[in-house]
């Protein structure tokens, strides 16, 4: 039962990092995501290389860089600060690319029709192009999600302490028993399914309504 | 050149040497038409004759190489840029309506037509929707108003995309194959709405393979073939008397099958 308790004081830091994370990297993928459909070469070719650079770096080495070698000078993160701006980073990446499939499963005639009738673009994007994609992209947004959960144990690398930094700290303590890996295993699952089963409501909800 | 007779009422639609390709593929060569105010005129053609691009270029969904376009009014040069006043003005002026109806599958059928009013017209929501009710009702399809539109069928469909076009009261509707998608018995539904339109007096081009809209409801035929107009004038008289061979043979291929 203290096995669990001393599990549980890293319950908020999972989900703060989680959700931090989650939210920068929604946020920065919007920009990603223009640069990707922009016609112009240079803007196009720069968050390219952003989104690849982001991607095929694991995510420890990013977490690694910005907490050791961001060191220079007066700036110095913390290990909470550079995890959740290392785990945004990347999910912004991953996020541009969700954003981007979603958008082109928007079908062409309703920007015609908008354009037809006379909509404005800020109109267009924001009433009928945006809610068609995000109701496209929820079943990729949430897997990610579910994924970042996960992945944000990685944050314990850098002495973020979250789940599996506290079950560390407990195995050391209690004389290296693993079960208490199992019961970080549990936690993890009962915080991703309902996460997946709502996830798939929505969804199904959401065609129910829209599907032609 | 001209192809249009002299007609008293000034045309609502203009069009002078509208020319458009796609790299090598010349899709429009210098196309000239008038549309006199209240006047239904069906384009008629091979596909790839360029009616539809014609149509699409109208309310520039496509962008015209070069020529000039009149609108109601407003005049857009091509190549020369468009400011987005102009444009809206433009495209206020010419209703739309899709082969593919192009409703938005995320707003009931009531947001289809009055988000649009309110956007465009600057309407309140409430002024929005008694004008939306009034065309649906009109439409026979009042009680689709809190559907989506995956709840209605094709023709229900064409008929919104219809609604919400006129809800901005335009002055002249673009039809682009409106019964191209649907079933010949569900497309007669959507063929009666456009028959009371033009009853009504509105000004209308229609690009269509419906022969039998073309004969008797349209004031004017527009032969196209090649990206250009071939033949032009009072549908009987085309249809009974087609000048040129090129109309003979596609006349031939939808008459005698």
């Amino acid at each position: 039962m203290d096995m669990l308790l001393a599990i549980l004081i890293g319950l908020p830091m999972t989900i703060l990092v989680t959700v931090l994370a989650l939210l920068i990297g929604s946020v920065l993928a919007l920009p990603l995501v223009a640069g990707l459909r922009s016609h112009n070469r240079f803007v196009w070719l720069l968050c390219r290389g952003l989104v690849d650079l982001l991607r095929g770096i694991p995510p420890v080495v990013w977490l690694f860089i910005l907490y050791y070698g961001i060191s220079v000078g007066v700036i110095r993160l913390t290990s909470l600060q550079a995890g959740v701006l290392g785990l945004g980073l990347v999910a912004a990446a991953y996020l541009a690319e969700i954003y981007r499939g979603a958008l082109t499963a928007v079908h062409a005639g309703q920007w015609e029709a908008s354009s037809a009738l006379g909509l404005d673009r800020a109109t267009i994007w924001a009433r009928i192009i945006a809610p068609q994609a995000w109701r496209a992209a929820i079943p990729a947004y949430t897997t990610f999600a579910i994924g970042l959960l996960k992945d944000s144990s990685i944050a314990s690398t850098i002495g973020v302490a979250e789940i599996v930094f506290m079950s560390n700290h407990y195995a050391r303590q209690s004389g290296g028993s693993i079960t208490v890996y199992f019961v970080a295993a549990a936690v993890y699952i009962v915080l991703s399914v309902p996460l997946g089963m709502l996830s798939r409501k929505i969804d199904i909800r959401m065609r129910k309504t829209v599907t032609r | 050149m001209t192809l249009q007779p002299v007609t008293v009422t000034k045309p609502v639609v203009e069009v002078r040497h509208l020319a458009k390709a796609y790299s090598d593929t010349v899709v429009l060569r210098d196309v000239c038409l008038s549309i006199p105010a209240g006047t239904v005129t069906a384009m008629i053609g091979p596909s790839g004759a360029g009616k539809s691009t014609l149509l699409r270029c109208l309310n520039l969904l496509e962008q015209p190489d070069s020529g000039e376009i009149v609108i109601d009014g407003h005049r857009l040069t091509a190549g020369e840029r468009v400011n987005p006043k102009d444009l809206a003005a433009l495209r206020r002026s010419a209703g739309m309506v899709f082969q593919h109806f192009n409703l938005f599958p995320h707003l009931t059928v009531l947001r289809n037509v009055s988000l649009p009013q309110e956007r465009v017209l600057k309407k309140s929501r409430a002024e929005a929707n008694a004008k939306s009710m009034e065309l649906l009702t009109r439409m026979g399809l009042a009680d689709k108003a809190d559907q989506y539109p995956s709840r209605c069928s094709g023709g229900q469909q064409q008929r919104i995309a219809i609604a919400r076009a006129l809800a901005l009261d335009p002055r002249v509707m673009l039809f682009d194959e409106p019964t191209s998608s649907l079933d010949p018995e569900v497309g007669v539904e959507v063929l009666e709405v456009m028959k009371e339109l033009a009853a009504e007096g509105m000004t209308m081009i229609v690009v269509t393979h419906e022969m039998a809209f073309a004969a008797n409801v349209a004031d004017e035929l527009v032969v196209m073939a090649d990206g250009g107009i071939i033949e032009s004038g009072p549908p009987r008289q085309i249809l009974q008397d087609p000048q040129h061979e090129r109309t003979r043979r596609f006349l031939r291929a939808v008459l005698d099958r």
